[in-house]
């Protein structure tokens, strides 16, 4: 059997490239969320329900754009509810972030069987690609003009995300907070405020994360169907030593040898399922292997899951 | 949300607070669901009072699951008493080795072990889907849907009393935790493993060795997982599919063993809570025709109102 190595590296591209958003909105966003001192664990359940709620407003608007900002602003109430109890009420942040996760992988189930109760699937695809048109020409149309705005976007965000927190007053605030809440305090910062908006700029990223997996992974819905992906940034976070364009770096070459794994399980044309699930082991097991080499320097926040106590 | 759904308040709420308790499948369910948040929450607990978070007890329930058939189809050449006792501690096994990659990662390489478990809870669903689909699946199933061979009856974990369906492993899973009580909470184990977990500073110089309480705690916590795959299949299911996969009680543990407040004996007060809270609000989603993962959406909710009532009673203790 002959394999055409060029429509193999264009595939593995372009996959990488289409997956690669999901990870980079969701990262950033619990990026700036960790680097203030607050680790949102829920980040997969938050990501369900912006992903059913898309959608739900889809099906019933026809607009995917109505759709995304519906599933941004489902995030930003479930926002607001994990700044409450973790700033104010001051709950176990690893325990309140599980509590969201298993309320979404439940909640986000019982919204879609109701609104899709009749049998009928949604038949939302995906946002428009820009150059819409040109995803026949080949290489560069297949490659980059395919995709929607998001995959663009997604890449901005992460030099912003690295520049806000590296260049900018709130972005300084925001990493004081998380290192010295006390001295960040005493300087005039108001410590709770700050750790709020890192946790709701985080939330709003988890909506367009949990929207754009819509029509972009698996088709359709099942319960958790995310399957972990959610928790995987967490690890990228970790391996990234909390700097953004190593996110970036972690979501690509993740990516990339999912592809890879996935190209060779289609090219091999084995149907042994048994075979082809061990391949699927391959990004989490290389994501694993990276953590001892990369994640030996890792230096958390200092105060990352304390919450913090005035006086 | 059950109204909404169709459902008669009273046929949902007879069923949340009394299918527990006055069906046979109820009690049964209540106590499988009970040795399991249990046996898990133990292991939770116990890595929590060192200060360790093991959120991967789900992926070393799932290995515990795996081991039990792989001891029994590729060990099958033992006799009968011999294999059942090894296909119960190929589980713990099983568990054990699952969790011994973030130990050795936590303590050769400081790597943190709440990302490396949560890690290793994707890749043993994977891996389950692996075994389930190759090495331990029951060569009459149909392709797409694996399933193991049924363990024989001799395989199974007895009941008690032939007519109420608690089985044996239900004083077995109380006795650890009697044990672990014993062990954890009365003896010099119980300072170290709190000192370790409250400041590494003072256990150095207390001359406590770190990386022993740690290895300690965690393989502990991982055999425990592992054993409480093997009741789950031994004494209730008797055969893997992918269904056991996506259960979610190693999640649940956690939160059982942070509301019995990571007292060995608490914790099972805990479990027995959640296991009754857990089949109730199953049967209730049946009775009212709402898929039971709204079960998964009340223990959220609930978790919060648990936290939120013990913050509310230790603000009043303070004021």
């Amino acid at each position: 059997m002959t394999v055409n190595y060029s429509d193999v590296a264009i595939a593995v591209i372009s996959t990488t490239l289409t997956l690669s958003p999901f990870y980079l909105f969701a990262g950033m966003g619990e990026i700036v969320s960790e680097k203030s001192g607050v680790a949102n664990m829920g980040l997969e359940g938050i990501m369900l329900m912006s992903l059913v709620t898309t959608f739900i407003v889809d099906a019933v608007t026809g607009n995917p754009w109505i759709a995304l900002l519906a599933a941004i602003g489902i995030a930003g109430v479930f926002g607001v509810v994990f700044g409450f109890f973790a700033l104010r009420v001051r709950l176990d942040q690893i325990a309140l972030g599980l509590a969201v996760y298993l309320f979404g992988l439940g909640f986000s189930l019982i919204l879609y069987d109701v609104a899709f109760s009749s049998g009928s699937a949604p038949n939302y695809v995906s946002l428009p690609p820009i150059f819409s048109g040109w995803g026949t020409v080949p290489v560069i149309g297949i490659i980059l003009l395919k995709q929607n705005i998001l995959v663009y976007l997604s890449i901005v965000l992460v030099v912003l995300t690295a520049l806000f927190l590296n260049r900018t007053s709130l972005g300084l605030r925001v990493r004081a907070v998380g290192e010295n809440p006390k001295a960040a305090d005493n300087m005039g910062v108001s410590v709770n405020k700050v750790r709020f908006l890192a946790i709701m700029f985080g939330a709003v990223m988890f909506g367009v994360a949990g929207s754009y997996f819509a029509g972009n992974f698996v088709p359709g819905f099942e319960t958790n169907i995310i399957a972990g992906r959610g928790f995987i940034v967490l690890a990228m976070i970790y391996f990234a030593n909390w700097k953004p364009y190593r996110v970036l770096f972690a979501a690509l070459s993740f990516n990339i040898v999912y592809a890879l794994q996935n190209e060779y399980i289609s090219i091999s044309g084995s149907s042994v399922a048994s075979v082809s699930t061990l391949y699927n082991m391959l990004p989490y097991i290389f994501l694993l292997v990276l953590i001892p080499v990369f994640g030996r320097k890792a230096r958390a926040p200092k105060f990352l899951l304390k919450p913090y106590r005035k006086g | 949300m059950v109204v909404y759904a169709g459902g008669n308040i009273g046929v949902a709420l007879s069923s949340l607070f009394l299918d527990p308790i006055t069906s046979s499948s109820g009690i049964q369910q209540v106590f499988v669901l009970f040795v399991m948040f249990y046996t898990m929450a133990l292991g939770v607990g116990l890595a929590l009072k060192a200060g360790l978070w093991n959120i991967g007890a789900q992926g070393q329930f799932l290995a515990g699951m795996v081991m039990v058939f792989v001891v029994y189809l590729y060990l099958g050449f033992m006799p009968w008493p011999l294999l059942y006792v090894a296909m119960i501690l190929g589980a713990a096994l099983g568990g054990l080795l699952w969790i011994a990659v973030p130990t050795l990662l936590r303590v050769k390489f400081g790597a943190n072990e709440i990302v490396v478990t949560i890690l290793l809870n994707v890749v043993a669903i994977n891996f389950g889907f692996y075994m389930l689909s190759g090495p331990i699946k029951s060569p009459g199933t149909a392709l797409g849907f694996p399933i193991t061979t049924e363990l024989p009856a001799r395989f199974q974990i007895p009941n008690i009393i032939s007519s109420i369906p608690i089985t044996y492993a239900v004083p077995a899973t109380i006795a650890i935790g009697i044990i672990l009580y014993f062990l954890v909470e009365r003896t010099p184990f119980r300072i170290k493993a709190n000192t370790v977990g409250e400041s590494s500073e003072t256990a150095r110089y207390a001359g406590i060795s770190i990386p022993r309480v740690m290895t300690i705690t965690m393989l502990t916590a991982g055999a425990l997982a592992g054993l409480a795959g093997a009741t789950y299949m031994m004494g209730y299911r008797y055969e893997l599919d992918i269904g056991s996969f996506s259960t979610n009680y190693g999640l649940l543990a956690i939160i059982v063993a942070l509301v019995g407040r990571k007292h060995m004996l608490g914790i099972g007060v805990a479990a027995f809570f959640f296991a009754y809270i857990t089949f109730g609000a199953q049967s209730m989603a049946v009775a009212t025709n709402v898929n039971s993962v709204v079960v998964f959406a009340m223990e959220g909710v609930m978790m919060v109102g648990i936290l939120l009532g013990n913050y509310l009673s230790e603000r009043k203790k303070i004021a």
